[in-house]
């Protein structure tokens, strides 16, 4: 596909015509001109909102700027893979393009489809930030094709409602058996005070998510566990995976977790714990909705959620997986490399969409930050010395430059340099639960999986009826239909589907990147 | 007719009536249940006090969603899409059928073509190659233009002309009409309650255009009110929001109230377009049944 050189090259010159005159009409439309030798850069990027027209004041300051001819695609994120696929195998790959990190994303850079960036990552502040074991995670055959894109390490964690532990006069759970206590209270109790029989414990909906893994040990998706061969194990098939079901089917017996949570989609598992039915749930520093916590305030005034923190494990440990620590990487075309001068614009370009700028920093006073955010009073208001947007995800008019530079949000140096909590204006309790959440995962680090970055053929090939096979019939233990004992059973069968490979490669593929 | 039923007949045809009202009733409950969570507090519905009316009606949802301009705007984009679409196929479809009805060379060949079209259809990418060479990226015709026939419909149509009585285009010819005659002002006419079916089949099948849009579509500005309504409705996601700013929380995932009020807004005009064909869509979907 990418090979198929000749036939590129007589598309290429036929978008040329065309995207020549859309250049012309946008530059007629926002008043500028491009000088001849101004860079065409594209890019590819995914969007969850709708994103900000493609003549917005932003983007023109981003020409500007940077002296190019910036004109950047987003495509719906559900549709995003797709898209991706059709116009990378059509021959002409994006300046720049957002990968999921997927199996294209290794395919395409065997294929060479991509820009080495190993020169370069000393060069750039925001690219040096990224730690080592994350850049795997863009590293084929030894070479660096891609920057990961940054996202916080913290993981959903447990939480639970602390006005229901007050009113049973119970403490806050420290280990599977506590805390099954306290579910069974929570179910056979009355904490809500509405009467018995309108709560229960444990919200859950269906592939066993949340997994209620209470800690890294627990965690259905760690690499911790080994074998023994050595082998680092996933941690869904491992004994302590199998103690955790074992906890969840013994509460669903005694109608301790939501009835029908096989069948229950994100939306209504959230909606269990916010009408204040479960006292059990998950929380994250960031993206929790006020407008659900308006719902349950309205119901039971006196909630009050707050994490419950990591149990200590068997090996001494006391703490959650964290995520990869990025999430989505940003690679940029090989052809770039006949092109110095435009290479260095987008790298320019991307650098400074990923400096940070801590909270104190985030001032109209701070030249680059007012000019990303698109200018005082034009991009953005500062309102009580917060500075808001003037653009919705809803409705964007692309009134500032980062609404339209893609490569991911700012590298943050340290977790703790950000504070999440503050962005709950709305509902400070929920504020309070985030700064909680936040806290906890300062204090504990966090597992991180050594295994960023390690493919595996199989997992590739089977990977989605692997998961499927053992969220199945784990589902089944929960329900009590299927029995705990058959545990060995159902993981040699997983083995025998394509589970064995894919740990033998996920073994390789680390020795190989360690070695 | 229910005059000279027998009593069993008659407890037949209650026990049909009763059954049929319940399976109506299931069937028109889940978008009953959608309006009347539009028009709730999320509140009432987290606090699932919405079964059959809500406590309070608010048009929340509603504002929320026609406040943005992207929103009117792929309205517009849509109804140009479905009207201008189905003209099209329409036009496309019926010619080509009347063409295969008429006795001349290579009808034979051309018929086959049209079913291997419809057993052997491209996939993803090569359909994106074609769109890109012809230079339809970016324009609303990508998602007129290349679907224009659908061959399945095609073939009924086509049918449909069969079924008209040879005895008519014949005396027609010996009146003097030329082809173009003969179709323009017998066989169309003749044909209102098939085209009607198929002008229903063609603008569903537009106004619902999401996937064709995405791929072909770059500008923002041209999507049409299925891709902007999903993507209000799936706003900001846990994984949208990510994190370098603080403030981003203050856009918030919409709830379910806004979800609702979405399929509505998205379903509710090309609903509306059902009972004006409904005289002519019963006796389309028998189109070709019996010759």
């Amino acid at each position: 596909m990418l090979t198929n050189s000749r036939h590129s090259r007589t598309i290429s010159r036929r978008m040329f015509v065309i995207a020549g005159s859309a250049a012309a009409a946008a530059a007629a439309s926002t008043g500028s001109t491009f000088a001849a030798d101004t860079a065409k850069i594209t890019a590819i990027d995914h969007t969850y909102g709708n994103p900000p027209p493609s003549d917005g004041p932003g983007l023109k300051m981003i020409n500007e700027r940077f002296d190019v001819n910036y004109q950047p695609t987003f495509v719906p994120e559900a549709s995003y893979t797709e898209k991706l696929t059709a116009v990378v195998a059509s021959g002409d790959i994006p300046d720049i393009m957002y990968s999921p990190g997927d199996s294209n994303f290794y395919k395409w850079a065997g294929q060479g489809a991509f820009l080495a960036l190993d020169d370069f990552i000393e060069q750039y502040p925001s690219f040096k930030l990224v730690p080592s074991l994350t850049l795997n995670a863009g590293r084929v055959n030894g070479k660096v094709y891609a920057i990961p894109q940054y996202y916080p390490p913290y993981s959903l964690t447990p939480s639970i409602r602390q006005d229901w532990l007050d009113k049973l006069g119970l403490k806050m759970p420290t280990s599977y058996d506590e805390l099954k206590q306290v579910a069974l209270a929570f179910t056979k109790q009355d904490p809500s005070g509405r009467g018995a029989g309108k709560t229960y414990g444990i919200a859950m909906g269906q592939t066993i998510n949340p997994s209620y893994a209470m800690g890294a040990w627990w965690d259905p998706d760690s690499w911790l566990h080994k074998d023994d061969q050595g082998r680092l194990l996933l941690g869904s098939i491992t004994d302590a995976s199998k103690e955790r079901i074992q906890f969840l089917a013994e509460l669903y017996a005694e109608g301790a977790v939501s009835r029908d949570f096989a069948v229950m989609d994100w939306a209504a598992t959230n909606k269990e714990f916010y009408s204040g039915k479960a006292g059990i749930f998950i929380g994250a520093p960031r993206g929790m909705s006020q407008d659900y916590m308006a719902g349950l305030l309205q119901i039971d005034p006196g909630a009050r959620p707050v994490p419950i923190p990591p149990f200590k494990a068997p090996d001494g440990a006391q703490e959650f997986l964290a995520t990869a620590g990025f999430s989505g990487l940003t690679t940029f075309s090989a052809k770039l490399a006949k092109d110095k001068d435009k290479t260095k614009a987008i790298l320019d370009m991307l650098d400074f969409r990923r400096t940070f700028y801590p909270a104190d920093q985030q001032t109209p006073q701070n030249k680059d930050y007012d000019w990303l955010m698109g200018g005082e009073g034009k991009g953005y208001d500062v309102v009580d010395g917060k500075i808001v947007p003037k653009d919705g995800t809803t409705n964007p008019q692309g009134l500032a430059p980062n609404e339209y530079l893609v490569g991911g949000t700012a590298w943050v140096p340290k977790p703790s340099d950000l504070d999440y909590s503050k962005g709950y204006t709305k509902e400070p309790i929920m504020g309070a639960w985030a700064k909680a959440l936040q806290d906890m995962w300062t204090q504990t680090k966090g597992y991180t999986n050594p295994t960023i970055g390690v493919q595996s053929k199989t997992f590739e090939d089977k990977g989605t009826d692997l998961t499927q096979f053992l969220s199945d019939e784990q589902t089944k233990m929960v329900a009590g239909q299927r029995k705990l004992d058959t545990w060995d059973d159902m993981v040699s069968e997983w083995k025998s589907r394509g589970g064995e490979a894919y740990i033998q490669e996920i073994n390789d593929g680390l020795k190989n990147m360690q070695g | 007719m229910l005059k000279y039923a027998s009593r069993g007949e008659r407890i037949g045809d209650a026990f049909n009536y009763v059954v049929l009202a319940l399976i109506a009733a299931a069937m028109f409950f889940p978008f009953f249940y959608i309006t009347m969570i539009s028009f709730s507090s999320l509140a009432d519905f987290l606090r699932s006090d919405v079964i059959f009316w809500p406590q309070q009606w608010v048009l929340d949802a509603y504002r929320y969603i026609f406040q943005s301009h992207a929103f009117r705007q792929s309205l517009q984009i849509s109804i140009f899409i479905t009207i201008g679409g189905t003209l099209v196929n329409l036009a496309f479809t019926s010619t080509m059928a009347y063409a295969l009805t008429r006795p001349h060379f290579g009808r034979r060949a051309l018929l086959l073509g049209v079913i291997f079209s419809m057993l052997f259809s491209p996939g993803l990418i090569p359909s994106y190659m074609v769109v890109k060479e012809l230079g339809l990226i970016n324009s609303l015709w990508a998602l007129i233009l290349p679907g224009a026939i659908s061959p399945f419909n095609l073939i009924v149509m086509r049918q449909f002309f069969l079924s008209i009585p040879d005895e008519v285009t014949e005396a027609a010819l010996l009146d003097g009409a030329n082809e173009v005659q003969i179709f323009w002002k017998i066989i169309l006419p003749l044909s209102k309650p098939a085209l009607a079916a198929f002008a229903l089949f063609y603008a569903v099948g537009h106004w619902n255009s999401y996937f064709s849009a995405i791929l072909y579509l770059n500008d923002p500005a041209k999507w049409p009110i299925q891709v902007v309504l999903r993507q209000i409705v799936i706003l900001n996601q846990p994984n949208a929001a990510l994190g370098d700013t603080q403030f981003m929380l203050e856009h918030q995932p919409p709830p379910q109230t806004i979800q609702m009020a979405a399929i509505i807004v998205a379903t509710l005009p090309i609903l509306l377009v059902y009972p004006f064909l409904q005289k002519h869509f019963a006796k389309g979907v028998m189109i070709g049944s019996v010759k």
